[in-house]
């Protein structure tokens, strides 16, 4: 072995403090994974604990104490709630608002974002400029409006009532035009020489190329629709007639505060959008996305 | 090319129609209508009288008005600067992991965002409960041992609603900011930790600067978005008898509905719908003026 | 409506333009030009890119407007036409194919959107998958084939519908080298199978020397040359179509030229020596002359030689294995000549190169042929 001395910059000696460097930078870089993991956890903590509190009975829910596990794990909470209170229409009345809401949308913000981007006729551009405008009014200003005009049509208290307003999608006719814009000439040429009328393009070329924007667009409609607290509220004054965003603040229970049952209403009611969110995250992300983008 | 112009029309119009209709009967019409009934004293269902700028006057003269216009400004300032900065964290935060650990922390901040309001309504009063909240804990230490009903006390009430309000709507922006980041190429991260640059440096000269765009995009929704609040402060307020917690929308339809003066309340939408404009077009200007620099 | 004139031997022309112009706006890509395309012809659209070759193309498909003029298919005016009731079919560069349909689904496309029955929809479908092999690919997506098969599916679909005319856009150009040769045997075979009218635009002038009966060269918007591909080859009409067809490609050079003799022009050469050239037609000489020379039309001789036309060097030697390029160094510039596969020659070496007095062109100072 040499008993040659190491200098100070010896490759050796820069190499092992390039090591120490290393070692270094990574222990603030785990301090900081570390950090973001317990945020996470933090933050999700109070969508768990509302959850894990309507596994509870209600004397352990109102016991002294943090309790992660419930110790007697019960259903009692949702059977109570799916039997004793209107949830089940609340369901059945946000689904169907929500999902006429959303085939109405789609397909009029399909057909409409089409005609601007692949027809000329007179107007296109006054259309395309009322679209662009409608951003700077904001809905809950004309709440009042819609009210008189659903007032005068009778719909006042009543699903049609609930689902017209909600039909103000520009965003979406506007995520449309701009895909179909977005198609190469060539395919539209190529089945004019085919034979295809407009509806047979949109049909049956246009659309189909792409499902994801449609899944995308249809999925972002059908939550929003079913999370919309506003206009429902607004629009409905009976029990029956509540979708189920509403139904859930506006029940108290007959027998005094029951935490346990105020929360199990409120995962039920969230139940269906968080499903559809787990299923479909990733055009969740893309529509969300797509209607930043159009924002900007 | 070369088509039959009267099929191109009438497939337009066919096509066209529908969204026409609805959009001219359900946004149009009531939104002109909105703009004519402020100038009158009509009620909620009936016409009125055209009583010119009283209505204005009517407002800036009640007390109340000028409430739910502060309490809307203060929470904007409480929400969109904290919101859009903790958004911009955490999408960094979470950019830097990779695989199961990206993907379990993107869904913790993001699956508040699709909840409906009054789910998050409950489960946060649930953990503020004066009682038996969980949040009583954490506020136990500032009060000497005594409960505090978050909600009913005056000046906690719009911070608290705040703060549930970014809890409820961080994924958005952090989605927003992770895309862009991810347009950032890492070679010019590479490039700077060779010419020795440490996590600071690199934060304030390579990622603030160029996720500029990004964060004035999310400056301006937040705030165009906050300025129409009301679910949640209606709901978190809503056991409490006061006005003082009042927004603008709500003063809207408290107008409307309550006080059965259809013409009032178009007024104050107007008011509102002019406050938004207004500032999302200084706000656009200033961030571009700061994005150019 | 007056009669659409006769070609050569009496019939009608299938396809024709007349007089047609086209503008965007303030630019006219092509004006006042008039074409005739004859049935069961396969038809050469050929010119560099710019020419405005794809949008005669198009305005014989109907898919760009005639601003003025008319166009003719099988002697009825369809110049206000909407494509699909043209009877025409299109393959385009980029094949078109709908991504989301599979090649089946594809191909019977036009027989779908016309309602046709489900079994004349097979049937169809399958037979012309089996001319063009393409039988084991037909639940395939686009996606999953390759790009000489995607080809095939595009000239699939316009078979399908038995069109009158078959229009072409350049359809070889995004194949490589080895897989456009074989597309080109296949189209070449088809056409002899079908003896469909067929317009097939390109940039290539092998592909338009190959395939086509009658090549219409366009340069500019304007009808350079019209004529079989040996005809455009061996008599030029102008510099354009000299330059433009063959590879590699004729040589230029300035020339002084005598008076002419009965038909023959004396032709003095840079350097100095003299030549003789044959001219093809009746116009008066316009200086200033250029010469055109084919490659291999240029013969090599001793460099001493007192009979050649000029002394060179060889620069650069290109061995191709069936022939061998030389490009050689004269008073008339670096020329190109074309020689035996194995003929000895080496950079740097001196020769002497011939030509031939029927061989050469001689062009005006307009560009045409003298």
């Amino acid at each position: 072995m040499s008993a040659t001395a190491q200098s100070v910059d010896s490759p050796a000696a820069v190499g092992a403090r390039g090591l120490s460097r290393l070692r270094h930078l990574d222990l603030i870089g785990l301090v900081i994974t570390v950090a973001t993991l317990a945020l996470a956890v933090v933050w999700a903590f109070p969508l768990y604990w509302g959850l894990v509190t309507t596994f509870k009975p209600e004397y352990e829910i109102v016991r002294p104490g943090v309790q992660l596990w419930p110790e007697h794990f019960t259903f009692e909470n949702y059977i109570h709630v799916l039997l004793r209170t209107k949830i089940g229409l609340w369901y059945l009345n946000s689904l169907i608002t929500s999902g006429a809401v959303t085939v109405i949308v789609v397909v009029m913000a399909a057909a409409a974002g089409y005609a601007i981007s692949q027809l000329e006729f007179h107007g296109r551009r006054f259309f395309w400029w009322m679209i662009l405008a409608s951003f700077m009014v904001p809905i809950p200003s004309v709440t009042v409006n819609h009210f008189i005009l659903m007032s005068q049509f009778h719909w006042i208290n009543s699903l049609p009532g609930v689902i017209a307003p909600q039909l103000i999608a520009p965003v979406t006719v506007i995520i449309y035009k701009q895909f179909f814009d977005s198609v190469p000439r060539d395919f539209r040429e190529a089945a004019v020489i085919d034979g295809a009328s407009e509806l047979q393009l949109l049909f049956r070329i246009y659309l189909p190329m792409n499902w994801g924007i449609t899944t995308a667009v249809a999925i972002i409609t059908f939550i929003g629709a079913w999370n919309l607290f506003l206009w429902p509220f607004v629009a409905v004054n009976t029990e029956d007639k509540m979708n189920i965003t509403v139904g859930i603040t506006q029940v108290h229970d007959a027998f005094g505060v029951s935490y346990g049952r105020d929360l199990a209403t409120a995962m039920l009611a969230a139940l269906p959008v968080a499903i559809v969110y787990l299923i479909f995250q990733r055009r969740v992300t893309q529509a969300i996305m797509l209607s930043a983008g159009i924002k900007g | 090319m070369v088509k039959s112009r009267r099929n191109e029309i009438v497939a337009a119009y066919a096509l066209m129609a529908p969204f026409i209709v609805v959009y001219g009967v359900v946004f149009v019409y009531p939104s002109v209508k909105m703009f004519e009934l402020g100038f009158t004293d009509a009620p909620l269902i009936g016409a009125g009288a055209w009583v010119g700028f009283k209505n204005f006057w009517r407002l800036q003269s009640d007390r109340l008005f000028w409430t739910a216009v502060w309490n809307t400004l203060y929470f904007v300032l409480l929400s969109v600067v904290p919101s859009t900065l903790a958004g911009l964290a955490i999408a960094i935060a979470i950019n830097r992991l990779k695989g199961w650990m990206q993907s379990a922390t993107l869904a913790a901040f993001f699956l508040p965002y699709i909840l409906p309001v009054s789910v998050v309504y409950r489960i946060w009063s649930w953990m503020f409960d004066k009682d038996f909240g969980v949040a009583q804990y954490a506020i136990v230490p500032f009060t000497g041992g005594e409960h505090v009903s978050v909600f009913r006390t005056l000046p906690l009430f719009m911070p608290a609603v705040a703060f549930v309000t970014v809890w409820w709507l961080i994924g958005f922006n952090v989605l927003l900011f992770i895309a862009g980041l991810r347009n950032i190429s890492s070679e010019i991260y590479e490039a700077s930790a060779l010419d020795g640059a440490g996590r600071w440096t690199q934060f304030r000269r390579i990622t603030w600067p160029l996720i500029w765009p990004v964060t004035a995009l999310v400056l301006t929704i937040q705030l165009i978005l906050q300025l129409k609040i009301f679910d949640q402060v209606y709901l978190f307020a809503a056991n409490v008898r006061t006005d003082a917690t009042m927004v603008m929308v709500q003063y809207i339809l408290k107008q409307g509905f309550q006080m059965n003066r259809g013409g009032l309340a178009a007024a104050a939408s107007m008011v509102l719908f002019v406050l938004i404009v207004v500032l999302s077009v200084l706000q656009f200007q200033m961030l571009r003026a700061r994005g150019q620099r | 409506m007056s009669a659409p004139p006769k070609n050569g031997n009496g019939a009608e022309p299938h396809v024709e333009l007349k007089r047609v112009t086209k503008r965007y706006g303030a630019v006219t890509a092509i004006s006042d030009l008039s074409l005739a395309v004859d049935k069961g012809s396969f038809t050469a659209l050929l010119g560099p890119s710019g020419c405005g070759k794809s949008t005669l193309l198009r305005m014989i498909a109907g898919l760009e407007v005639i601003t003025a003029g008319q166009c003719f298919i099988d002697s009825i005016d369809v110049t206000d036409v909407p494509p699909a009731q043209r009877r025409i079919a299109m393959v385009f560069q980029s094949y078109a194919l709908y991504p989301h349909m599979t090649v089946r689904q594809n191909i019977a496309f036009s027989l779908s959107v016309a309602g046709a029955p489900r079994k004349t929809q097979e049937d169809r479908t399958r037979e012309v998958a089996r001319i063009l092999q393409l039988e084991p690919y037909l639940d395939r997506r686009p996606a999953e084939l390759s790009g000489g098969q995607r080809q095939r599916v595009a000239i699939g679909r316009a078979l399908v519908r038995k069109p009158e005319v078959f229009l072409f856009d350049e359809p070889l150009s995004n194949l490589d080298a080895k897989l456009r040769v074989q597309m080109r045997l296949e189209l070449a075979k088809l056409h002899a199978d079908l003896v469909t009218t067929m317009i097939y635009v390109t940039h290539d002038q092998t592909e338009a020397m190959t395939l086509a009966d009658k090549i219409v060269v366009l340069d500019k918007g304007t009808i350079s040359q019209v004529g079989s591909p040996l005809e455009l080859y061996n008599r030029p009409a102008n510099k354009f179509v000299a330059a433009f067809i063959g590879s590699p490609s004729m040589n230029f050079f300035g020339v002084d030229v005598a008076p002419a003799d009965d038909g023959v022009a004396n032709v003095v050469l840079p350097g100095g020596r003299t030549a003789r050239a044959r001219l093809r037609g009746k116009s008066a000489i316009a200086a200033p002359v250029e010469l055109g020379v084919r490659p291999e039309h240029l013969a090599l001789v001793d460099p001493n030689d007192p009979a050649s036309a000029f002394r060179g060097a060889i620069r650069i030697v290109e061995r191709l294995g069936n022939a061998t390029l030389l490009y050689v160094d004269t008073p008339a510039g670096q020329l190109i000549v074309q020689g035996e596969g194995n003929l000895e020659a080496k950079p740097g070496q001196g020769v002497g190169l011939t030509l031939s007095e029927s061989d050469v062109h001689l062009f005006g100072a307009s560009g045409a042929s003298l």
